[in-house]
């Protein structure tokens, strides 16, 4: 008995020793960038895309001296937890504590998702520290009505290199009512915050523009079988199709209604744009699925097939949009990071935060800027349509997914 | 489609998920049948079958809807896939009788459970951290034939699970009606302690029971598999509760009840989404479940008595 | 059979050497026994309140400690449900979300009913405020102060406990934990599915910070650590103060043998739905806690994850210790918040080092749900007591005492047991009054027509062979089986389905057959149990250990000494020791003294002699004998017809569920019926011979 209480006193006292070794680093001329992403849980895979995303663009502005001649360092933290299977936001919080409690901490990426960012925006605010998320898309954390909530001293600090679903769910509902002519529709939503956001904000736009909403339900994730809700609606025989929602429940939500309704059509927001659906839906199910991204179309662009090279040489993956976004975002960063060490100011987060503020730096989406709330001033939605393409692998997301258009504006 | 045609497929829907259901309530009813232990593990075991069947389907090369075999070579590669994913779930229930439940057997109260708690969230954790939490496409060689029924339609993959089930269950009750090893478990589901004096191998009977339970389990997963076209870590939570309300609606511990029960279950669900909404389909079951517990505690059909000390 | 409990190690070994010199050597050692417990705890709670100065003021890690201090009380509170009542609730997420929720509606902009005159007074007691919108008529947004709502998230959490926990009050164990796991799945989807309260999947957002002499709390850790403190401290007084009082004891009877629970005084509703109540209350003021400090709720946080979690960490720590819990709560978070992940950097850099590559990709934070996994299974198969279990250990006798021979007090102090059998009702009307009773059992019929009075200060011995329906007949009479039909008086009052606890009160107590003890308590808590009708301390009292309180603790545990004394050293020096470590005679004994330390006036005893030589036999008996001689009325089954004739006035005989014969023990003896039924026709006509 005596042994084993003594492996339980020494595992502990080897972890510590060994994490204070590490800490021990040269610090000369560095900085620290936060990293917050759900690595734990539902979200793991998609959260290694975009810190890899991240990190491509971080290494090569390291390998070539640091911006303005400081090293990046990077300071990873997940915010899912197990117990949550999934982003937690009171992890999110400690995490966010956790940065700014860190002078060396200047800037952050992240979060993926928002309800991690809604925990975390406060925080950030009073310690002024800027995160720029690639993918966090609800619009309450950058709408002034909330500024008291999450931006309590008042300056953004919440910024994005994607637009959020304030346009995202209605331009779809603007693309549907004019290109596809669609009268009406269908909506589902998979009970999350970001489901939940965007498919609201779709059918109150889809009304406006005169489509006849027939319904609108929530599906469970966990659940496996939604052929009753599916062949409900088969009964009212809409013309379209909408799920607000991420790719758990989104894969079966195609692969079903492929089976029930093989004549509608079927839309989603950027929650089904990605592999998962690809690989998870597969064909013939996924075929004809229309997605949106809060992007200007990213992988098209010639700039960025170098990019998609790297990045697959290097991690021997395809990248995804939001591992441009991220990739965007720390252009933005070492931009910042790059004047604010030109300008012979000090290099901390607050001449960071108002760095970023000003940004107009040139990343693949284009020149990135910022409004007075954080959001991204270009505010293109994005449609593609999943139309097979035999000679790629059928989980290739540049390839399977076709670019179609611009999701118009509302007027 | 007419509202007698939707009516009717939601009829034909609930009845294929009842039996699915119904196959994964009997295996768990099995075991509680005998030893009064709630075996939470079981939906995990269930889960891992999937798994277990999609990669004995992938052994012969098949991937996704599309290849489609017929005749022999169907028939050939589906009875593989079953026995296959009978024999490893029936395995694993097997072990974890023996590991985690034969050390605790005597001691009264919750400790069965609890234990059943842990071991579902090792198998769910270990496959969660091998495969991740993504769905997977399932691959299913069976041909796309179906057949319209007043307005509905009545695919084959329903009628497979109607006929598997069928076949299963009736064995089940041939096994535990006609043969010895059967009336041993009957006798041990009534005293365990007068059937070990009458000389019956009270051992064997309850790794029996967990085998034959966890082979159904096993046997539901597959037939998931090929209904539903996908799989993933996750399946075992959803169908685990609804299985479990159907065990205790028809009357936990027995048989024929957890047949009954998984049909109602299932269209509850497939008439509730429709006529309510599918938001509301998990309040629905769970208070069918506390209402049967508190009420008529020994469901339709049962004669445990949980009010019991 | 006893079990090991103790966390030292086994004699002999070396690591048992150098433990026994440690705690010799230890400052420790010089502190007297019952000192030790408060040094410690003071030296605990003085390093917890130093913690955020030494910490270096990092804010995440105290923001962490002060999840931690979250968790720790969830896990106090399920400990009073599970650990301590025995009940096992898998949905006790669904109270820390009531809580959070609650202070989340009233402390946030989300539910804003529109404005009118009903709202004035509110508003005076600063409880709601006047929000003018520009467009549409002002809206009321609530601003109850978090100090006021701790109390009442956990008098709503509270409530919610009783609505839960009353469908489960007759469920065995693992039903009622399936019954609470649906509620406790029922109420996140509620919170998902009413988004105009809750904001739905979502999440409730901007939920004001505590204000404590007119500052805010804003986004630092500290003030929500000190808070977090405080709530530990109160639950752990609580919890304490509980555990040790009367309540403390009834819910620990309920635990380990409801019907005995019962049959000795314990109602068994009220006490449960007590537990859940106060279990509830606890996770409802921690979910106010929780949600101020996180400012933000989302159904996701209480999922049955996180119910399963906290019953980890119950059992990991010890289930029913209360400091236990507190230290298993705080293990697991350390365990995956902070040292996980700095274990899993420690492997990645032995990774790098030695060139192995998957651990350089190892992340063990995310397989905390299978270590969860992993020691529930381990807990239950080898440690079932948990890190610090909640049953002290013992000195075990010496050799002199073990072998002290037998004494007997030379006579129980007849004042002291004056008590006991004490008739205040006049006349000759019988204590006992049983008029056709009958049991029916499904298809069988247990007893049938069966009568039977039974004077004051008489013995009646009840007699027959096994099966004919004598301990039915004391089942039926104690309220534990319902009869079909007939009537029973005691003492002129009607109790014929009166629930057991109530005939208790009444003045009558009994024994089993099979014995039904409280097996993990002591000889003295069990006997303790047998007052609980007698005595009068509720929920209050307990906590705040009144003077009054602390004089009925005080007697009555004089009093059950007393009743222990008739067994002379028997018992006494065994008073501290858990019952499961008694010899079989003791226990029978035991269970005798329990029913007489609730002052019955008349005492049921089945089979009391069973499995007793003849010499504990006849020490029994004359023990018996001399407690009717003090005025108890005694009603007794038994199968040794020298202990019937030696201490029966009358005698019944049953068989069949019949009464086949009564009178005087010498009479019965002989009466042919009963001969058949014992022993069968042919010997019936034998020993008409022999007599």
């Amino acid at each position: 008995m005596l042994s084993r209480r003594s492996v339980l006193v020494q595992l502990p006292a080897v972890g510590l020793a060994g994490s204070y070794a590490l800490r021990a680093f040269a610090a000369d001329k560095t900085v620290t960038v936060g990293i917050n992403l759900p690595f734990t849980g539902a979200d793991a895979h998609d959260a290694q895309l975009i810190k890899q995303g991240a990190l491509l663009a971080i290494d090569d502005a390291n390998a070539k001296g640091g911006p303005g001649g400081y090293k990046i360092n990077v300071l990873v933290l997940d915010d899912g937890t197990a117990t949550a299977g999934q982003y937690d936001p009171a992890q999110a919080a400690t995490n966010a504590r956790k940065m700014v409690a860190d002078s060396s901490v200047v800037a952050a990426i992240g979060p993926q998702m928002s309800g991690s960012g809604k925990a975390m925006a406060p925080i950030l605010s009073q310690g002024n520290l800027a995160t720029i998320t690639p993918s966090s898309t609800n619009p309450d954390i950058t709408n002034p009505k909330f500024a008291s909530t999450y931006m309590p001293a008042g300056k953004a600090i919440y910024f994005r290199t994607v637009t959020t679903d304030a346009f995202q769910g209605p331009n779809m509902a603007n693309y549907m009512a004019d290109t596809l002519k669609i009268k009406s529709v269908y909506v589902l939503d998979d009970s999350g915050a970001y489901g939940v956001g965007i498919a609201n904000a779709y059918e109150e736009q889809a009304k406006k523009r005169g489509i006849n909403v027939m319904g609108h339900d929530q599906l469970d994730p966990k659940e496996a079988d939604y052929t009753t809700i599916l062949t409900k609606v088969k009964s009212m025989n809409p013309d379209a199709l909408y799920y607000g929602g991420v790719a758990q429940a989104g894969v079966k939500v195609v692969k079903q209604s492929y089976d029930i309704l093989p004549k509608i059509i079927r839309a989603g927001g950027d929650g089904v744009y990605g592999a998962e659906i690809l690989k998870g839906a597969g064909f013939p199910a996924a075929q004809g699925l229309y997605a949106t991204i809060a992007a200007p179309d990213l992988l098209a662009n010639p700039d960025s097939e170098p990019f998609v090279k790297a990045f697959a040489a290097k991690y021997g993956e395809q990248p995804e949009n939001y591992s441009i976004t991220a990739y965007d975002a720390a252009l933005v960063l070492i931009d910042a990071i790059e004047r604010v060490a030109k300008s012979g100011k000090p290099v901390d987060r607050n001449a960071i935060r108002d760095a970023i503020q000003e940004s107009q730096a040139k990343t693949l989406q284009g020149v990135v800027s910022f409004d007075k709330n954080g959001d991204i001033t270009s505010r293109v939605v994005s449609v593609f349509q999943i139309t097979q393409d035999p000679k790629y692998p059928a989980d290739d997301v540049l390839h399977q997914y076709k670019y179609v258009g611009v999701a118009p504006a509302s007027a | 489609m007419g509202w007698e045609a939707v009516y009717l497929q939601q009829v034909i829907n609930g009845l294929s998920l009842g039996a699915m259901y119904a196959l994964l309530a009997l295996g768990f009813t099995l075991v509680y049948g005998i030893l009064e232990l709630i075996n939470f593990a079981h939906f995990n075991v269930f889960m891992v079958g999937s798994f277990v069947g999609m990669a004995a389907l992938e052994l012969f090369g098949l991937s996704g809807q599309t290849q489609i075999l017929t005749g022999f070579p169907l028939v050939g590669v589906m009875t593989f896939a079953f026995i296959a994913t009978l024999s490893v779930a029936g395995a694993l229930g097997v072990i974890i009788e023996r590991f985690a439940l034969r050390p605790l057997r005597g001691i009264p109260g919750t400790v069965g459970m609890i234990t059943t708690i842990g071991v579902s969230y090792i198998l769910f954790n270990i496959v969660l951290l091998t495969v991740g939490a993504g769905s997977w496409n399932f691959p299913n060689p069976l041909p796309r034939i179906s057949w319209p029924i007043g307005g509905a339609t009545l695919e084959l993959r329903s009628l497979l699970i109607w006929i598997i089930a069928l076949v299963l269950m009736t064995g089940l009750h041939l096994f535990v009606n006609k043969t010895r090893l059967g009336k041993a478990m009957r006798a041990t589901a009534q005293d365990a302690e007068a059937a070990r004096m009458m000389g019956v191998d009270v051992d064997r009977v309850i790794v029996t029971a967990f085998f034959l339970g966890s082979a159904l389990a096993g046997a539901a997963a597959l037939i998931f598999g090929l209904y539903y076209n996908y799989t993933s870590f996750i399946i075992g939570y959803t169908a685990g509760l609804r299985a479990f309300t159907a065990a205790v609606l028809g009357g936990i511990g027995s048989v024929t009840g957890a047949m009954v029960g998984g049909l109602i279950i299932g269209l509850i669900e497939a008439l509730g989404g429709q006529l309510i909404a599918v938001r509301w389909t998990d309040v629905i079951i769970f208070s069918i479940l506390v209402l049967v517990l508190v009420f008529a505690p020994t469901g339709l059909l049962g004669r445990a008595n949980p009010t019991k000390s | 059979m006893a079990e090991r409990d103790t966390a030292a190690p086994r004699q002999g070994t070396i690591g048992a050497e150098v433990f026994a010199f440690l705690r010799r050597a230890s400052p420790l050692a010089r502190v007297a026994p019952h000192v030790r417990p408060r040094i410690g705890i003071t030296l605990v709670f003085a390093f917890a309140l130093l913690f955020p100065l030494i910490i270096d003021r990092n804010d995440a890690d105290i923001d962490s400690a002060a999840n931690a201090l979250a968790f720790a009380a969830l896990a106090l509170g399920l400990n009073i449900v599970v650990g301590f009542a025995g009940l096992l609730d898998l949905g006790y997420a669904a109270f820390f979300a009531i809580g959070a929720y609650a202070y989340g509606v009233f402390a946030s902009a989300q539910f804003m009913p529109a404005w009118s005159g009903f709202w004035e007074p509110f508003a005076w007691l600063q409880l709601v405020e006047r929000f003018h919108q520009d467009s549409g008529g002002d809206l009321v947004h609530f601003t109850v102060s978090f100090w006021l709502m701790l109390p009442l998230s956990a008098g709503l959490a509270a409530f919610f406990g009783v609505l839960f926990g009353a469908p489960t009050l007759r469920l065995k164990g693992d039903y009622l934990a399936i019954v609470t796991l649906g509620f406790g799945e029922i109420v996140p989807i509620i919170a998902r599915n009413w988004p105009s309260v809750t904001n739905g999947a979502m999440g409730l957002n901007g939920v004001a910070a505590p204000r404590f002499l007119g500052q805010s709390f804003g986004i630092s850790a500290t003030p929500y650590y000190f808070v977090g403190m405080g709530l530990i401290a109160l639950l752990i007084f609580t919890s304490t103060r509980l555990k040790l009082s009367r309540i403390g004891r009834a819910w620990m009877a309920i635990r380990e043998d409801e019907i005995a629970a019962a049959a000795m005084g314990v109602n068994r509703v009220k006490f449960k739905l007590l537990a859940f109540a106060i279990g509830a209350a606890f996770a409802g003021a921690t979910g106010t806690f929780y949600v101020a400090k996180l400012q933000t709720a989302t159904p996701e946080m209480f999922m049955f994850p996180v119910s399963v979690m906290i019953l980890v960490m119950v059992v990991f720590g010890g289930i029913g210790s209360v400091w236990g819990v507190v230290l298993g709560a705080i293990i697991l978070q350390i365990l995956q918040s902070w040292f996980l992940e700095d274990l899993s950097q420690w492997l990645h850099a032995l990774g790098r080092l030695i060139g192995v590559e998957w651990l350089q990709r190892i992340e063990l934070a995310s397989s905390i749900e299978l270590i969860f996994g992993i020691i529930l299974v381990t807990m239950m198969l080898y440690r079932r007591q948990g890190l610090i279990p909640a049953t002290r250990r013992v000195q075990a006798l010496s050799l002199a005492e073990q072998t002290a021979t037998v004494e007997l007090a030379a006579a129980p102090p007849a004042q002291r047991l004056r008590a006991i059998g004490d008739i205040t009702f006049r006349g000759d009307e019988p204590l006992l009054d049983i008029k056709g009773l009958t049991v029916r059992f499904g298809g069988l019929v247990a007893l049938r027509e069966v009568g039977l009075t039974v004077p004051p200060r008489s013995v009646v011995a009840v007699i027959g062979p096994n099966g004919s329906g004598k301990s039915t007949l004391f089942n039926a009479v104690t309220g534990l089986v319902a009869p079909e039909s007939g009537n029973v008086r005691f003492a002129g009052y009607p109790i014929e389905r009166q629930p057991p606890h109530v005939v208790l009160g009444r003045g009558m107590a009994r024994t089993f057959q099979n014995i039904r003890l409280f097996p993990n308590l002591t000889v003295l808590e069990n006997v303790m149990i047998g007052m609980h009708a007698r005595l009068h301390t509720g929920a209050v009292g307990a906590l705040l250990r009144l003077p009054a309180t602390q004089r009925e603790e005080a007697a009555a545990r004089a009093h059950c000494l007393d009743i222990l004394a008739l067994f002379g050293n028997r018992l006494i020096p065994r008073v501290d020791h858990v019952v499961s470590s008694l010899s079989y005679a003791n226990r029978r004994r035991l269970e005798i003294a329990r029913a007489l330390a609730s002052n019955p006036k008349l005492l049921l005893l089945d089979e009391p002699t069973a499995g007793m030589n003849p010499a504990e036999t006849l020490e029994l008996a004359g023990q018996i004998k001399n407690l009717n001689q003090h005025g108890l009325t005694i009603v007794l089954i038994e199968h040794k017809l020298d202990v019937v004739v030696s201490l029966a006035d009358n005698v019944i005989v049953l068989d069949h569920g019949e009464k086949i014969a009564e009178g005087p023990p010498d009479v019965v003896r002989r009466d042919e019926e009963v001969i058949r039924a014992y022993l069968g026709r042919s010997a019936a006509i034998g020993s008409a011979a022999v007599a």
